[in-house]
C-alpha cells in the first residue's frame, strides 16, 4: 500500500530543539536540495548508505573478508570503500566487531515508526511535547508523512513539521490539517544564489511558504545563517521583508552555521564542498536579529 | 558586614516572591571574607591531629570499671573541655573540627593496629596507595605512636565476632565475605578485600540524622532539664534502691551520660565565647572588635538556649553538627538534615524586621559550609575500597511537604542552592525533596544551579514515596513526613530512627557463582549450592532458577551473619558507646540508648539489606538468552570458556556479548529481566525478618562508589565485561556507553520496576552535556523529565554534566566512548568521530562552561 512505508535515517528521542516540550524527531531520508553547508549529509540521499567510522575502526579487516563484491579494500589509511560496487547487503556491518560500520537509512512502515514514537508518551504529556517530522525533506515522502501524522493525531500527540519547503504543494496541503506547528526554512530570496548553493531555485519554497502562512497553522521561519551565502544585512533583510509582508508579526529563528557535520562527509565517502568558514560572529547574529525585529517580527538566535 | 541590597518582604513559603528570588539569585555569597577563608582551606595540607585521641585515652584510663556509656560520655566531655579551640581571622561562624584547617581526627581506640602501622611506616596517606599527602608534626607522631601502642596492648586480640561466626557458620563462611573491613575493625589490617559475595557497612549508628528542629528551637538546656527531671523522678521513686533491677542502674547512668554530653557541648561553646571576648579586647580594628563581641554573645547563648536570631540559629546548628562529628570521628556519617526548615522561622523574622539582609544570611550559611568542609578523615583502607571515598556525608535536605501536604519550599531552599554553587565545595551534598506541587521556578533554579555546580548537586528525591514508606509502617504523618537524606544514599527520620548496619549482596557475583554451579573462580572454592552445570541448561529459565536458588542461599547466610555480628558486637565491643544517643531525646524517658531501641521507632534498628548489580544481571541474562538460546551464535560451553579466559583469545565472543541487547534502552527484551530479577530479589530479601526486631528489612541499593570495590571480585561476564572492572554505578544505571537511546529510554527502563516503597539508595544517574541545560526552555524540559520519573515512582534522580576531563579521556580511548553524543541543534554526532580540532573546540567550551 502506498504511503505505508518510508525511508527514515534516524528516530531521535529526547529531542529538545525541534518544537515545544520533549519530542521524538523522525528524520526522513532524502532531500531534493543539496546545500553545501548541510550538517546532516546522510539525510540527502533517499537510499540507505554505508557509513564507516574511522575513529573506532581497529583495522582488523574482517569487513574486507566479508565483502563478496570486493568493494572494500585495504588502503594506506585503513579501509577504502568502492561505493559503486557496494550493494548495501550489510555483510560488513555484521562482520565488524567494533561497530565501526553502519548503514544509515532504513525502510520502515508507519507501524514500526509509531511503535518507537509512542514509547515516550508519558514524557510528551508531562512536558507538553510530541512528535516532529524532520529530514531530509519530509515533503519528498508525502503519503508516508500523512499516514504517520494521522496516526500521531489519533494518539493525541502534538505534531511539528520541520521542512525546507521543497516539494509538491498539494502534498504539503494534505499534511497541514494534521500539523500543530510548522518549522519552515527560508534560506535566500534570490533564486540564482539559492540555486548555486542549495542545488535548486527557491520558487517552490516561496510558494509553499505562502501556503503555510495562509493555512492558519502556527509556524516559525528558520533561517540558517551561512557565511558567504546569506550572512549579509541585505540577505537577512530580504527574507524578513518577505515574511513580514506575507504574515505580519510572525516569528523568525536565526540559526548560525556550524561545521560539526564535516566528518560525516568523510564517513559517507563524500567531499565537503563548503569552503572553510567560521561560524558567523555573535555580533553579526545580534545585528541580524535586530534587522528582523525592525520589521515588526519576533526573532531569536537559536543553536 | 557591608551595607546591603534592599529587602523584599514579606517572606513566604511555597511560591516565593519573584523579586526575592531574583535578589537571592544575584546575591554575592563569596564576600572577600569568605574568599580569603576558602583560599586558606585550598592552600592547607591535610594534617594528622592527635589531641583528641590523647584526651580520649586519658579519660578512658580514669574511668576503668565504669559502665561503657558513662565512660564514653566522660571521654567526650574531656575532649570538649580540653581540646584546643581557635577563632580564625575574619571568621563569623566558629567551631573548628581540629586546630588545623584540614585536620585528620582519629581515635586510636578504634583502630590501633592500623594507626600503629601508619606511624611505623611514616605514611599517613589518605589513599594509602601513591604519594603521601598528609603531614604530621614529628612530636605528634611520637605521641600518636605511644597512644596506638597503648590501645594495641589493651584491646582484646580476640575478635568475638570472628570467633562466633566461625563457631556458628564454619570457617568457610569467611569465603563469602566481601571485605573484612567491618568485622576486623581494630584488630588487624584488612587483607584480600577483592573477593566475596556480600558486604556490610556501617556499625552502630552509621548514617543517621542527629540534628533536630526541637533541640535547636528549645536549646540544650531544655534537654538537660528533661534528663535531670527523669533522674529526680527515679530518685523520688526509689528506683536506685531496688537492687532487683539492673535496668534502673543502667538507665541512671545513661541519663547521667546524656547530661554530661549535652553540658560538654555547652561548655565547648562557652569556651568560644571566652576566646572571642579575649580577642575582642586585644584587637584594634573596630569592625572586627564588634564582630568578635557578637560571636561572644552568640556562643554564650547557643546551643544552650533557643536562638534569638538567624546568626544564632546557624551557629547552633554548627555546634550540634560538630559535636556529633567529634563524638565519633570514625563513624561520622552525620546528616545535617532539613536546615531550610530548621532556620526558616529565624530567617523570616530577621528579614521581615529588617535586622538581616539576604546577603548577610547567605554569607552566614556560606561561612558554615566552609567550616563543614574542614573535616578530614584518616582513612586506613585504600581509598578505592571505601564506599564513599573520603566523604563524611554531611547531607543537607531541602523542601518537601508538611503533614497537611503544604509545600515547604522557602527562600532558604533557594538560597542554600546559591550558597552551594558559589562556595563550590564537594560537600555537603544537597538533596531536594521533589513533589508535583513544587513551584516550577524553583525547579528551574535548582537545575540551573546543578549545571553551574558541575552536576550531581542537588539530587532529587521522591517526596511522596519517602513519606509513604513510613506511613505504611504505621508511623503517624507528623513524623512520617519528617525524613531527610542520610549516609550514603539512605534516608532517615529526624532523630527518631537508628540505623544498625547495612548489608549488600552483590548480585553480579551471585550470577557468576550460578554460572559455575556454585563455584567461585576467585577463591577456587565451592561457596554456593550445586545448582547444575549451565552447559546442560536447555533454556534461559534454568539459569535464572539457578541464580535465584543461589541468591536465596546467600541471603540466608547474610541474615545469620548479621544476627551474630549484632549480638556479639554489642555485648563485647568497647566501642559500642553512646554514639548517636546524645541528640535522641526519646532516649531519655525510655532510658535506653538509641542502639538499644531508645529512639522513637524501632524500625531503624533493623538492618538494611540490599542488592548491587541488578542491572548488570539483566544484561548477563539477556546476553545469554540472545547469544546461546535465541540466536544460537555461541554455545554455553564456548561462552564460559571465553569468560574464564577473561576473553583472552576470544575477542570475537566478547564483541558478540557487547553487541547483545543492553539495559537502559527501553528494550523489553532485556528490561524484562531487570523487572523479574528486581521483583524476585525483593521477595527473597524481605522473606527473612530481622532476627532482632522481627520487622521486615529495608531495601537498599548501596553506595555511591561501592561498584568499584565490588567489581573487583567479579569475573568476566556475559555483558562483555573484563574481570575486576567496576560493575554499573548507582542503583539503576546502565552499562557505561550501553544506553544509546537517550534519557527518556533510560528513565523508562529504570522505572519499569517502580521503586518499592521501602527502598533507598537507588540513585538514577543521568548524564548530560552542558548544551542540554543552557536555556530556561531546556531547563524546563529537564524539569519535566523529573516529573515523569517521579510519576513513574522513581526514587532518586541526579544529573551529571560531561566534564572536560571525560571528553579528553574519550579522545584518548575512542572505542570505550563511541556512544558519547554531542548535540548542537538539530545536529547530533558522536564526539569521537569529530576531527581533533573540533574536539578541541568542544572540550574548550566545556571547560569554560564548567569553570
Amino acid at each position: 500500500m502506498a504511503g505505508a512505508k518510508g525511508t527514515v535515517f534516524n528516530i531521535q528521542r529526547y529531542s529538545i530543539d525541534d518544537g515545544p516540550g520533549i519530542r521524538t524527531t523522525v528524520f526522513f531520508k532524502g532531500c531534493p536540495l543539496s546545500c553545501v553547508w548541510c550538517s546532516n549529509p546522510e539525510s540527502q540521499n533517499l537510499d540507505p548508505e554505508l557509513m564507516h567510522r574511522q575513529s573506532i575502526c581497529k583495522r582488523c579487516y574482517r569487513c574486507v573478508e566479508a565483502c563478496a563484491e570486493g568493494a572494500i579494500t585495504v588502503g594506506p589509511d585503513g579501509i577504502e570503500i568502492d561505493r559503486d560496487l557496494c550493494t548495501m547487503c550489510g555483510d560488513c556491518v555484521e562482520a565488524c566487531p567494533h561497530d565501526a560500520m553502519r548503514i544509515t537509512g532504513k525502510e520502515m512502515t508507519v507501524d514500526e515508526v509509531f511503535k518507537v514514537v509512542e514509547r515516550d508518551v508519558d514524557f510528551y504529556r508531562d512536558s507538553g511535547g510530541g512528535v516532529t517530522l524532520s529530514g531530509g525533506e519530509v515533503l519528498l515522502q508525502p503519503e508516508f508523512a500523512l499516514a504517520l501524522l494521522k496516526r500521531c493525531k489519533e494518539a493525541g500527540f502534538h505534531t511539528t513539521l520541520d521542512t525546507a519547503g521543497q516539494g509538491n504543494t498539494e502534498g504539503l496541503k494534505s499534511l497541514l490539517p494534521y500539523v500543530d506547528l510548522v518549522y519552515f526554512d527560508i534560506k535566500h530570496i534570490d533564486p540564482k544564489i539559492h540555486r548555486a548553493q542549495a542545488g535548486r531555485t527557491n520558487e517552490a519554497i516561496l510558494r509553499n511558504f505562502k501556503e503555510v502562512a495562509a493555512s492558519g497553522v502556527p509556524f516559525v521561519v528558520r533561517v540558517p545563517v551561512v557565511p558567504g551565502f546569506n550572512d549579509s544585512s541585505d540577505a537577512i533583510s530580504d527574507i524578513a521583508d518577505l515574511v513580514a509582508t506575507t504574515s505580519p508579526g510572525a516569528t523568525v529563528h536565526l540559526l548560525p552555521y556550524h561545521r560539526y557535520g564535516q566528518q560525516k562527509y568523510e564517513m559517507l565517502g563524500l567531499d565537503y564542498e563548503m569552503p572553510t568558514a567560521d561560524a558567523p560572529s555573535q555580533d553579526f547574529m545580534k545585528a541580524a536579529c535586530e534587522i528582523v525585529k525592525a520589521k515588526q517580527l519576533a526573532c531569536k538566535v537559536t543553536v | 558586614m557591608a551595607p546591603e541590597t534592599s529587602n523584599i518582604t514579606p517572606v513566604v513559603q511555597g511560591k516565593i516572591d519573584p523579586r526575592a528570588a531574583e535578589e537571592i539569585r544575584s546575591v554575592v555569597v563569596m564576600t572577600d571574607r569568605l574568599k580569603k577563608l576558602k583560599k586558606e582551606w585550598e592552600d592547607a595540607a591535610p594534617q594528622v591531629y592527635v589531641d583528641d585521641t590523647l584526651l580520649f585515652t586519658e579519660s578512658w584510663k580514669e574511668t576503668e570499671q565504669m559502665p561503657v556509656d558513662f565512660r564514653w560520655a566522660k571521654a567526650f566531655q574531656k575532649r570538649m573541655e580540653n581540646c584546643p579551640i581557635l577563632i580564625r581571622d575574619d571568621e563569623i561562624i566558629v567551631g573548628s573540627s581540629t586546630k588545623f584547617i584540614r585536620g585528620n581526627n582519629t581515635l586510636c581506640a578504634v583502630k590501633p593496629r592500623e594507626i600503629l602501622a601508619m606511624c611505623e611506616s611514616g605514611r599517613f596517606d589518605r589513599k594509602l596507595s601513591d604519594i603521601s599527602s598528609t603531614v604530621i608534626d614529628p612530636e605528634d607522631l611520637e605521641k600518636l605512636k605511644a597512644d596506638a601502642e597503648y590501645w594495641v596492648e589493651h584491646m582484646n586480640p580476640v575478635n568475638y565476632v570472628n570467633v562466633a561466626l566461625e563457631e556458628e557458620l564454619g570457617k568457610e563462611h569467611f569465603d563469602l565475605l566481601f571485605d573484612h573491613a567491618m568485622i576486623l575493625e581494630g584488630r588487624g589490617v584488612r587483607e584480600n578485600p577483592d573477593r566475596g559475595l556480600f558486604q556490610g557497612y556501617g556499625a552502630m549508628g552509621g548514617g543517621v540524622i542527629m540534628l533536630t528542629a526541637e533541640v535547636l528551637h528549645k536549646g540544650f538546656n531544655y534537654v538537660i532539664g528533661l534528663a535531670k527531671a527523669e533522674m529526680d523522678k527515679m530518685k523520688a521513686e526509689g528506683a536506685l534502691e531496688d537492687r532487683s533491677s539492673a535496668n534502673a542502674l543502667r538507665k541512671w547512668y545513661l541519663l547521667k551520660s546524656i547530661v554530661i554530653m549535652f553540658e560538654a557541648v555547652v561548655a565547648f561553646a562557652k569556651r568560644h565565647a571566652d576566646l572571642a571576648r579575649e580577642m575582642a579586647a586585644k584587637t584594634t580594628d573596630p569592625v572586627r572588635k564588634a564582630e568578635l563581641e557578637k560571636i561572644a554573645d552568640v556562643c554564650e547563648h547557643v546551643p544552650a538556649e533557643p536562638p534569638r536570631d538567624f546568626w544564632e540559629a546557624v551557629q547552633s546548628v554548627r555546634f550540634m553538627h560538630l559535636a556529633a562529628w567529634k563524638e565519633s570521628p570514625e563513624r561520622a556519617e552525620v546528616g545535617i538534615g532539613r536546615i531550610d526548615q530548621f532556620w526558616y522561622p529565624y530567617y523570616k523574622a530577621d528579614i521581615e524586621s529588617g535586622r538581616l539582609t539576604r546577603r548577610q544570611a547567605a554569607e552566614l550559611i556560606g561561612a558554615m559550609w566552609l567550616k563543614i568542609r574542614e573535616v578530614e578523615n584518616l582513612v586506613t583502607i585504600k581509598r578505592e575500597h571505601r564506599a564513599a571515598p573520603g566523604s563524611q556525608l554531611p547531607n543537607v535536605t531541602l523542601c518537601g511537604r508538611d503533614k497537611d501536604g503544604n509545600d515547604l519550599t522557602n527562600e532558604l531552599s533557594w538560597m542554600i542552592l546559591e550558597v552551594m554553587v558559589q562556595v563550590h565545595l564537594s560537600e555537603p551534598a544537597v538533596y531536594v525533596r521533589y513533589h508535583e506541587d513544587q513551584d516550577e521556578a524553583f525547579l528551574i533554579h535548582a537545575l540551573e544551579r546543578n549545571r553551574d555546580f558541575g552536576g550531581g548537586n542537588p539530587a532529587f528525591l521522591n517526596d511522596e514515596l519517602g513519606t509513604r514508606r513510613y506511613l505504611d509502617r504505621g508511623i503517624p504523618i507528623e513524623d512520617a513526613c519528617n525524613w531527610s537524606a542520610s549516609g550514603c544514599l539512605g534516608y532517615h527520620l529526624e532523630c527518631a530512627e537508628h540505623m544498625a548496619g547495612a548489608f549488600n549482596l552483590v548480585q553480579a557475583k551471585v550470577m557468576e557463582v550460578a554460572l559455575h554451579d556454585g563455584f567461585d573462580p576467585r577463591t577456587g572454592k565451592q561457596v554456593g549450592l550445586h545448582t547444575g552445570d549451565p552447559r546442560d541448561f536447555k533454556s534461559i529459565d534454568e539459569l535464572y532458577e539457578a541464580f535465584l536458588k543461589q541468591e536465596d542461599y546467600f541471603v540466608e547466610k547474610m541474615r545469620d551473619h548479621y544476627f551474630i555480628w549484632w549480638t556479639t558486637e554489642i555485648a563485647n565491643s568497647p566501642m559500642s558507646g553512646l554514639r548517636a544517643g546524645m541528640l535522641f531525646r526519646d532516649c531519655i524517658p525510655a532510658g535506653l540508648a538509641s542502639r538499644e531501641g531508645g529512639c522513637r521507632y524501632p524500625i531503624g534498628k533493623m538492618s538494611w539489606v540490599g542488592d548491587k548489580g541488578i542491572c548488570d544481571c539483566a544484561d548477563y541474562l539477556a546476553a545469554v538468552k540472545y547469544l546461546v538460546f535465541d540466536e544460537k551464535q555461541v554455545t554455553m560451553a564456548q561462552l564460559l570458556e571465553a569468560m574464564d579466559a577473561n576473553w583472552e583469545g576470544h575477542e570475537d565472543i566478547r564483541q558478540m556479548c557487547l553487541k547483545a541487547p543492553k539495559y537502559g534502552n527501553d528494550d523489553d527484551y532485556v528490561d524484562e529481566w531487570y523487572v523479574r530479577a528486581s521483583r524476585d530479589t525483593q521477595r527473597i530479601l524481605q522473606s527473612r525478618p530481622d532476627p532482632i526486631t522481627g520487622e521486615r528489612p529495608m531495601l537498599f541499593k548501596g553506595a555511591a562508589a561501592g561498584h568499584v570495590t565490588q567489581g573487583k571480585a567479579v569475573g568476566a561476564m556475559p555483558n562483555g565485561r573484563y574481570a575486576g572492572t567496576p560493575i554499573y554505578d548507582g542503583g539503576t544505571s546502565a552499562m557505561a556507553g550501553g544506553d544509546v537511546n537517550g534519557p527518556t529510554a533510560l528513565i523508562l527502563s529504570a522505572t519499569k520496576y517502580p521503586t518499592p516503597y521501602e527502598c533507598a539508595g537507588v540513585a538514577h544517574n543521568m548524564k548530560f552535556s552542558k548544551a542540554v541545560l543552557n536555556s530556561p526552555e531546556k531547563l524546563s524540559k529537564v524539569a519535566s523529565l523529573i516529573k515523569t520519573f517521579m510519576k513513574r515512582e522513581g526514587w532518586h534522580i541526579q544529573f551529571n554534566i560531561h566534564s572536560a576531563e571525560e571528553l579528553m579521556k574519550a579522545r584518548k580511548e575512542p572505542a570505550a566512548h563511541k556512544d558519547l553524543l554531542v548535540r548542537v541543534g538539530g545536529y547530533s554526532a558522536y564526539f569521537v568521530d569529530l576531527p581533533p580540532e573540533l574536539q578541541d573546540e568542544i572540550v574548550e567550551r566545556t571547560m569554560h562552561e564548567v569553570g
